[in-house]
């Protein structure tokens, strides 16, 4: 299969890259560019460990081609903080203990960061529904939640919102 | 309240900045220069001799730079016990499992590694296979490992004398069998493994792990190398749930790759191997017999249960004893008998996982739920007729020192209302209790201690030293806590070397729930005692006597006159200067029974502590679709003392996920044959964020005299009690006591036909 020189705008910085044509984004990412935050679970667009934003919509990685996201704006994990300062949302998965084992927040916190772009102020039903698409095996996804609505709106959700 | 520091405390976890960013390296994100990508051939049959392997197409291959079979090993079989070495890491005679391993690629990238594996060719024979259990037994064809009789692997009998008599003696006796198949952890890290050998002859290995020592050792063994020469070095892991505990044989032949190709060799495991050759949850038909006094209180069980082992033995003798051990510490059970039968099949490896025996709890459960109902008992106080209370002895001769079970049950059902709800419920409405407990640790021999080392740097801060794993559940920022609480340190001034095996000493392992028990104490003991050095150096600047001294904030101080400080840093600079280091060393060995044995003498002191766990469920059911709505579930734990309530509660909330809401309701393998027809994430259904109902968390403390600040395990109990609870709602919703889980729409429905018809 012939090489394809490409051009991504991965987290506001343009990146040149040699792939295939059936190369997924998630590969490109994590093999040839070093950006390890995605990560690869069940590798059929179901657990959404893999999910980036593209023009801000989440979407997953391993089922997107590379040669698709040319044009669009990616934001991958990598991109969530600025320089040492972490986003609101990064420091309230802290705070609430929405983190255990590590390996959905990457993606979790893609949807998530998608969700409050587009609804800055989601209820928990809208919060539950976009993180859907998501799958944690240890949290319960109780603490997710609340780290969520936190970011949405600093308060009383929890006695680990410090408002 | 506590005057601690961070104990007790809601604190954030430390590891927690590298996962939000993404920075934190799992195995699958290594990369070492001149990586090599491995793959395993894998057995298409489920029974079948190995005639003939030719490698020579695949060797041929551009880019293959090794291949290994079973004739490159040692020939070394490993298992957990000596008794049950069973399992060699390449087959070279029979395979006895889809998926068992047949031999390893290594080459530059993963099309040709895969191209590769087509162009090895396997001649097999078939063999009978067989994949129930019951059938396994009294199979006369080809044993599946002729040296057990019958396919069973391991027959545990336990029996504590005058179980006759006292069913003789009962008001009511029943009998009822409950059956489960097998789940899945479905870790969100599918398994991944990468080696390479050093200048020094020495194997380095990254593999997710629930104890790096019980890696280190099977490799070693494997190898016939010394044990310094392996090197499991620390990692960040993506879930356990008991299914890491083992060595997996990708481990072994990705060191031979990375041996025989002198390169660094990497496998990541497609989200279908991590189902199907990593564990699985044994599949169970449980038979118990319980004979109850007139209140209600049992005085004598028998329980029979088969279980489906899978093609080897794994944690065989200790699967087999679990189910039965948290149930006899729960409850009270007069006399008992117990055969606990693993046998094998033609099916995956079956191991440990997070709720141990679906069928065995819910089965003791709802038993006690329909004796209950004979006797018109509502469940709350049968189960408080029945509870276990501190003091007693288990019916295998454990001593059951803090136990707050009543406290657990109460508090839950005060919290849930169960009392005001018990039969006064809507049609279809119902509520349920469930009660299980979990041993702290296991006798594990040589193995069962931990030790720590801490030593402190020039500049104040300290390094600390354990063999405790992180798997996810937050043991690091447990060390660290306790570190920094008895140094008088902040958590950033800790600086943890843990899990690597060529540094720190032997560990239990993140395994049987003991690492805060016994790491976790371990630090605690080394940190009192690095605390004391600087006590000494600290009480001759001060002019105060070591005892008059407290450490706090990065200082220490005169505790009656607290103006009287000296920084740390000083301190250590101090005696530095005076030709002294400031370290010091600490375990903590538990005082258990070294003569128990899981199948040879089971009785004696199992552990030192157990865990005790309510869960309360409330549900509807849809009477026309056989749909289960969980309103609220309320767990309540007895964890001894709650160090981190932050984790503890998410340990509760995860546990009511996988024990309960997946476990209960959505969980489970289908089968044909010795395939398995849902092993990924499309088939099998996990809970997602929009299906979980509130968790009410309810922390008990009894403040255990041996655990470090009293503290026992959290979460375990809460998920084989979500089990029960979520099976005790349904039942009470529909009005049936269903005996076959999990309770899937089509189980529900029919059971409200039948019991239709039978009105």
């Amino acid at each position: 299969m012939e090489k394809m020189e490409i051009t991504l705008n991965i987290n506001d910085k343009s990146r040149e890259v040699t792939v295939h044509p059936n190369e997924t984004l998630l590969d490109v990412l994590r093999e040839k560019l070093d950006m390890i935050g995605a990560k690869e679970s069940c590798g059929e667009g179901v657990c959404g460990s893999c999910t980036v934003q593209m023009d801000g919509k989440p979407v997953r990685s391993c089922l997107t081609l590379a040669v698709e996201a040319r044009g669009a704006k990616i934001k991958t994990v990598e991109g969530l903080a600025d320089g040492e300062e972490l986003s609101d949302l990064q420091q309230s998965f802290i705070d609430h203990g929405a983190v255990q084992c590590g390996f959905c927040t990457p993606g979790m916190l893609m949807s998530a960061d998608a969700l409050l772009n587009e609804n800055h102020n989601p209820d928990e039903k809208a919060i539950r529904k976009a993180l859907a698409g998501n799958i944690c095996r240890c949290t319960g996804y109780a603490k997710i939640v609340q780290a969520v609505a936190h970011a949405a709106e600093p308060g009383d959700h929890c006695s680990d919102c410090k408002s | 309240m506590s005057d601690y520091t961070l104990i007790g405390k809601r604190m954030p976890r430390v590891d927690s900045r590298a996962k939000v960013t993404g920075k934190a390296r799992y195995t699958a994100d290594l990369k070492l220069p001149g990586m090599l990508v491995g793959k395993i051939k894998r057995s298409p049959y489920p029974h079948a001799r190995i005639v003939n392997i030719d490698t020579s197409r695949a060797e041929a291959l551009p880019g293959v730079k090794a291949i290994v079979t079973g004739e490159d090993t040692e020939g070394v079989k490993w298992g957990v016990f000596a008794y049950t070495r069973d399992q060699q890491f390449i087959q070279t005679e029979k395979v006895r499992y889809i998926g068992d391993e047949v031999a390893g690629v290594a080459a530059v990238d993963e099309e040709t590694a895969i191209r590769a594996l087509d162009l090895i060719k396997v001649e097999y024979e078939e063999l009978p296979a067989v994949f129930d259990p019951l059938e396994a037994m009294a199979s006369d064809t080809e044993l599946i490992h002729e040296d057990f009789p019958n396919n069973v692997n391991i027959h545990v009998h336990i029996d504590t004398g005058e179980v006759d008599e006292n069913f003789a003696k009962a008001h009511y006796v029943r009998e009822d069998t409950f059956v489960a198949p097998e789940e899945s952890y479905f870790h969100a890290e599918p398994y991944a493994v990468a080696a390479r050998f050093d200048h020094d002859d020495c194997l380095e290995i990254w593999c997710p792990n629930g104890g790096p020592h019980m890696k280190s050792k099977p490799l070693s063994n494997a190898f016939k190398i010394p044990l310094h020469k392996v090197k499991v070095r620390k990692i960040t892991i993506g879930g356990a749930f008991g299914g890491r505990s083992e060595i997996c044989p990708a481990d072994y032949i990705c060191a031979l790759l990375a041996k025989r190709t002198g390169s660094p060799v990497k496998i990541v495991f497609t989200r279908e191997e991590n189902t199907i050759c990593t564990r699985q949850g044994h599949a169970m038909i449980a038979t118990h017999k319980t004979g109850v006094d007139k209140d209600g209180r049992v005085i004598a069980r028998e329980t029979t249960c088969y279980m489906d082992g899978g093609a080897y033995s794994s944690t065989g003798p200790i699967a087999t004893s679990v189910p039965f051990l948290s149930m006899e510490q729960a409850y009270r059970m007069g006399s008992v008998r117990y055969n606990g039968y693993r046998v094998y099949t033609n099916k995956p490896i079956r191991g440990m996982i997070r709720v141990h025996g679906r069928a065995f709890a819910c089965g003791v459960d709802t038993q006690l739920d329909m004796i209950a109902e004979h006797l018109g008992i509502d469940p709350v106080e049968m189960r408080l007729r029945n509870s276990r209370q501190p003091g007693d002895y288990t019916s295998t001769k454990s001593l059951v020192t803090s136990c707050a079970m009543d406290e657990t049950i109460l508090k839950a059902a005060d919290k849930s209302g169960f009392k005001e709800k018990w039969g006064k419920l809507p049609p279809f409405h119902g509520i349920g209790i469930g009660t299980n407990s979990v041993q702290t640790g296991f006798p594990m021999g040589i193995r069962g201690g931990s030790q720590s080392f801490i030593k402190f740097n020039e500049d104040g801060e300290a390094t600390v030293m354990s063999g405790v794993v992180d798997n996810g559940q937050g043991n690091e920022n447990m060390l660290v806590q306790i570190a920094a609480e008895e140094l008088g340190l902040l958590p950033e001034d800790i600086h943890l070397v843990n899990a690597d095996t060529e540094i720190t000493s032997s560990d239990p392992g993140s395994y049987s729930q003991v690492s805060t028990f016994i790491g976790g104490q371990a630090v605690k003991v080394a940190a009192e005692n690095c605390r004391k050095k600087l006590f000494e150096v600290a009480s001759k600047i001060l002019k105060a006597a070591p005892e008059e001294l407290a450490a706090k904030n990065r200082l220490i101080f005169v505790k009656n006159d607290p103006e009287k400080s000296i920084p740390i840093k000083k301190v250590v600079r101090t005696s530095l200067l005076n030709f002294n280091s400031v370290n010091a060393e600490g375990g903590y060995w538990p005082k258990v029974d070294m003569k128990r044995e899981w199948v040879k003498n089971p009785y004696g002191q199992l552990c030192e502590a157990f865990s005790f766990g309510t869960t309360i469920v409330e549900v509807k059911v849809d009477p026309e679709t056989g749909q289960v709505e969980v309103l609220e579930t309320t767990a309540a734990q007895d964890v001894g003392y709650a160090l981190n309530p932050l984790v503890l509660e998410g340990q509760f909330e995860g546990s009511i996920a996988m024990g309960g809401q997946g476990g209960m309701l959505t969980e489970y393998h289908e089968w044909e044959g010795g395939r398995c027809l849902n092993p990924t994430m499309l088939g099998y259904k996990v809970p997602l964020c929009c299906d979980m109902p509130p968790v009410n968390s309810i922390i008990v403390e009894s403040v255990d005299p041996k655990g470090p600040y009293g503290a026992k395990e959290a979460g375990m109990s809460i998920a084989m009690s979500a089990a029960q609870g979520y099976s005790a709602a349904v039942s009470n919703a529909i009005g049936v006591h269903l005996d076959s889980f999990p309770l899937t729409p089509d189980k529900i429905l029919a059971a409200i036909r039948e019991k239709a018809a039978r009105e």
